[in-house]
């Protein structure tokens, strides 16, 4: 009973991240050729939608336990305390691309050596590290705001729906980043 | 005001760190299988799709002895039975889940032209085994950090998606490398 309970729970939502994972995936197999050409393009991949996911996870469970507490709610919601975990989260965002950025760089040359072009590698960590930021806080924020308006538990919906989408967003976010600064450079 | 974004840098930034410095590792093997992953793209879509999925099932089984835990059904004892249930369980969503996304990966990558080198039977054969060892790794990762976090005196609720997904992540990665090598190579 408890088997057949958790797997009609669990299969749906399980299918759906995997789908959101799909889509992730189709995008990144368009990038064969950004890949073979921007050497070290590939280590960075799981490092930044692991930030990403890390970031705007805590990001979402943080609001979840700011709306129980009752500092923020769907009519006060762009409050101090909001701006400061925006804030919060977009700074340690740009941090931890650059050490990213870096790293990935470093190891491309020590391990592989291939000469790779460090700025090229920094700056496609921080652009697509930065939008997906932004992209994703804004989603959450509008996810909240729903979640309050109609009285649901923020921490039973936020936690999924950020992870499928996150990966997804952000997977878009490295596709571009990497197009742009590829032309640009 | 209860958040600082001088706090929440300063909480995120050590474990952000160590997360990130793990998922570049695993971007570093990928980068080393670069060739395999270009010639044969099903295997590029197949990475989010592995790693959203184990990190998801690790996940829902790290709440669910988290809250075990918390509320008593659940014994700090690698012989309860209540754990075996939850553990027996993921192994199956595991399974189930991967089998029908490699189907759907498979149809998607060949409806779009991709050059695919590898066949539907060898394929499934490839992700379930994947899938299998990786659920296995996770759901191991997963009750040894809900059971240390919670003896310790933490809450494991804190804990366990952030260390599962980051292990997992890697995990996934090296397994797919090593059985694509035991199958096609």
């Amino acid at each position: 009973m408890f088997v057949k309970e958790m797997l009609k729970q669990s299969l749906p939502l399980l299918i759906f991240c995997g789908l959101g994972g799909i889509l992730a995936g189709k995008t990144l197999g368009e990038m064969t050729d950004l890949l073979e050409n921007i050497p070290g393009l590939i280590i960075i991949i799981p490092a930044v939608i692991a930030l990403r996911g890390n970031i705007s996870t805590t990001f979402g469970s943080r609001l979840g336990s700011a709306y129980h507490l009752g500092i923020i709610d769907a009519d006060n919601l762009l409050n101090e305390e909001l701006k400061q975990n925006i804030l919060g989260s977009l700074i340690l965002s740009f941090l931890v691309s650059i050490t990213i950025g870096l790293l990935a760089s470093l190891i491309t040359i020590i391990f592989f050596n291939i000469n790779p072009d460090p700025l090229k590698i920094i700056l496609i960590v921080i652009i697509a590290g930065m939008l997906s930021g932004i992209f994703l806080t804004i989603l959450t924020i509008i996810i909240i705001y729903l979640v309050f308006k109609r009285g649901y538990d923020p921490d039973n919906i936020t936690g999924p729906a950020l992870a499928t989408f996150g990966d997804i967003i952000t997977m878009f976010c490295i596709f571009g980043s990497a197009l742009f600064i590829e032309v640009l450079l | 005001m209860i958040y600082s974004w001088k706090r929440i840098i300063r909480f995120g930034l050590p474990l952000l760190t160590l997360c990130v410095l793990i998922e570049i590792f695993g971007g570093s093997i990928m980068q080393g299988g670069q060739n395999i992953l270009i010639n044969i793209p099903i295997f590029l879509i197949s990475i989010p799709v592995i790693n959203s999925v184990g990190g998801n099932i690790g996940s829902i089984l790290g709440a669910r002895l988290a809250s075990g835990l918390h509320v008593g059904i659940i014994t700090l004892d690698f012989k309860d039975k209540k754990m075996h249930e939850n553990l027996i369980t993921s192994l199956l969503l595991g399974v189930i889940t991967y089998a029908i996304l490699a189907i759907i990966i498979y149809y998607v990558a060949l409806f779009s032209g991709l050059s695919m080198g590898i066949g539907l039977i060898e394929f499934i054969l490839i992700l379930l085994s994947v899938g299998f060892l990786l659920i296995c790794i996770i759901s191991f990762t997963s009750i040894v950090t809900a059971f240390l976090s919670f003896k310790r005196g933490f809450d494991p609720d804190d804990f366990v998606a952030p260390v599962v997904t980051t292990i997992g992540d890697t995990a996934g990665i090296i397994l797919l490398f090593f059985i694509i090598g035991v199958v096609l190579l």
